[in-house]
């Protein structure tokens, strides 16, 4: 049977990445957050209102944490292509038996895979931790959409960085500081409000991580809602321009200089 | 090696420039045949890297006619690629151990798990890396992460092997094994375009070599074909006792030149080669010229021209 090849490239995407320092950032990080910040933040914060309700503040965060996977596998998706640049690899596949679209695919297929493997696993330590989400069809599979909808578009955001990186530095740099305002400054560990500081809230509203977030947190603690398919509409249109942008400039990386 | 009548790859005329103003690649043309070995010498950005990456599909050309296995490939790249093997001149490996980069290898080229084993086992043992089948690439030595690369490469089969400087920190015994290997494979009716800077090598295994110098070719032809067009060139291999100093080997050079006795001059440790046509005929004049920059002489040796000697005289007579 003959594998595509996108999928034996995923295949090779995840044997490469599969180390214990991915790992680490993509469950231990994201555990932690859940499991210490969650807790500490749970003695401080009576209650989170979401919907005319009161929750608690781990039962608030586990989707948000969920969510983040998306950015947390972007990330890691994106690093592959710079990664594979830095190293020689890139080349190397390129004059294998591959499309250049192939690689791309590969990326964003296993970006899709870590996401929903550490989403999942998120999500069962949030059930542990809160307990009570909505696990029905529509919940399912909105939190789905939105999960692999949020991947491409921040696997997308990073492989622009990649593309257009010039050193390690300049690389290491851009990407820890877009990943701290992106993770921070989004609905995943506070609500955004009409209270929150204005500043805050503007960069929150500008930051597609806030509509996965929401999305996700509505399919699994409240009720969808039209805001919700506008959401899910934001989150599709600016997918697709960063999807576009990614494309066109890793179409446009040079080699053999 | 047992090259056929067809044509693997024709290059006509062809022209790369990554500026506009300076052609990397300028207006070469070449053959290779099937089953032959070609050899692409030439100094570091001479232009063999960019012929190889453009025969690769990597990059485009600016202008030529270019043909691998029939077909173009600025249009049917992926054609070339299911049937050439690459090893490039740069470092390539995926950061995990050297096992499953030849496992991953194995996948990405579809290769049956049996085979996929079999064939893993038979080059680890082959390039000596089966010790370190469990460390990881990146731990490697230079010399290791090379032979990994050619190592990895010739997990599957192919019609046309691309070896850019395959042999660079590999220790003689494994760099003729190498060769050896290639040479054998060669014999089966694979095609292989080897760049390399040892011109020893491409001496034991090209069928046909070309020197490229500044983006062009300057001569081709079989090693022996090269050697006798550069006939009457012979290399005295003056030892002393001690080191001469660069200054002093610089001012004989010059001498020698201005006398119209050499072609050149060089230094290797204790020994100055001094590479000229009619050597012989005029020996004693260069030897009492020599005396007078280099005091005590060990040993003198007069032997016919090697690849080496055509090179420089190719690259520094451009």
């Amino acid at each position: 049977m003959k594998i595509p090849a996108s999928i034996r490239l995923t295949y090779r995407n995840i044997m490469v990445n599969m180390d214990a320092g991915t790992m680490m950032f993509m469950l231990g990080l994201p555990a932690l957050y859940l499991l210490v910040l969650g807790t500490m933040f749970q003695s401080l914060i009576p209650g989170v209102p979401v919907n005319n309700h009161s929750i608690s503040y781990t039962h608030f965060l586990g989707p948000g944490i969920v969510a983040m996977q998306t950015l947390t596998a972007g990330n890691i998706g994106g690093s592959m292509l710079w990664s594979d640049r830095r190293w020689g690899m890139f080349e190397q596949l390129l004059v294998g038996p591959f499309k250049r679209t192939d690689y791309l695919l590969g990326i964003v297929f296993v970006a899709i895979i870590f996401t929903l493997g550490g989403s999942f696993i998120m999500f069962i330590l949030s059930e542990l931790a809160s307990g009570g989400f909505i696990l029905n069809l529509v919940s399912v599979s909105l939190t789905i959409i939105s999960l692999v909808l949020g991947t491409i578009l921040f696997s997308s955001l990073f492989l622009i960085i990649s593309s257009l990186a010039k050193t390690m530095q300049a690389y290491n740099t851009i990407t820890i500081v877009l990943f701290f305002v992106l993770d921070f400054a989004s609905s995943a560990f506070y609500p955004i409000n009409s209270s929150s500081e204005s500043v805050v809230r503007y960069m929150s509203l500008g930051n597609p991580l806030t509509y996965v977030t929401d999305i996700v947190r509505t399919a699994l603690i409240s009720t969808p809602t039209i805001w919700t398919l506008e959401e899910i509409g934001i989150v599709i249109v600016i997918t697709a321009i960063l999807f576009t942008i990614a494309r066109q400039l890793y179409k446009s990386i040079k080699m053999g200089i | 090696m047992n090259s056929g009548s067809r044509k693997a790859i024709e290059v006509q005329n062809l022209v790369k420039s990554y500026d506009g103003k300076k052609n990397a690649v300028d207006d070469i043309s070449f053959t290779v045949k099937e089953g032959e070995i070609y050899g692409l010498l030439g100094k570091n950005g001479a232009g063999k890297s960019t012929t190889i990456k453009i025969l690769t599909t990597l990059i485009e050309p600016t202008s030529g006619k270019v043909d691998v296995l029939g077909f173009s490939p600025s249009k049917h790249a992926l054609q070339i690629k299911k049937r050439i093997g690459v090893v490039q001149q740069a470092e390539s490996f995926d950061f995990t151990t050297v096992e499953n980069n030849m496992k991953v290898y194995a996948t990405l080229w579809e290769l049956p798990r049996e085979e996929a084993k079999a064939r893993t086992e038979e080059l680890l043992e082959l390039f000596e890396l089966t010790e370190v089948r469990k460390t990881r690439a990146f731990e490697l030595s230079g010399g290791q992460k090379k032979k990994l690369q050619v190592a990895r490469e010739l997990m599957h089969d192919m019609d046309i092997l691309f070896l850019d400087e395959p042999t660079v920190g590999m220790d003689p015994i494994m760099r003729r094994r190498i060769l050896d290997n290639i040479g054998k494979r060669a014999a089966g009716g694979m095609t292989v375009l080897f760049t390399t800077h040892f011109l020893e090598e491409a001496d034991y295994i090209c069928d046909r070599i070309a020197i490229m110098a500044n983006g062009r070719i300057k001569v081709e032809g079989t090693s022996s074909e090269l050697k006798s067009k550069y006939g009457g060139l012979r290399t005295l291999e003056i030892t002393a006792p001690e080191q001469p100093g660069e200054a002093q080997v610089s001012e004989l050079k010059n001498a020698l030149i201005d006398a119209q006795l050499a072609q050149d001059t060089v230094i290797e440790g204790k020994t100055v080669k001094i590479i000229g046509r009619n050597i012989t005929k005029v020996l004693e004049d260069i030897l009492r010229l020599t005396r007078k920059y280099v005091k005590n002489i060990d040993s003198i040796n007069l032997r016919d021209a090697t690849l080496d000697d055509v090179f420089i005289e190719v690259v520094n007579n451009q």
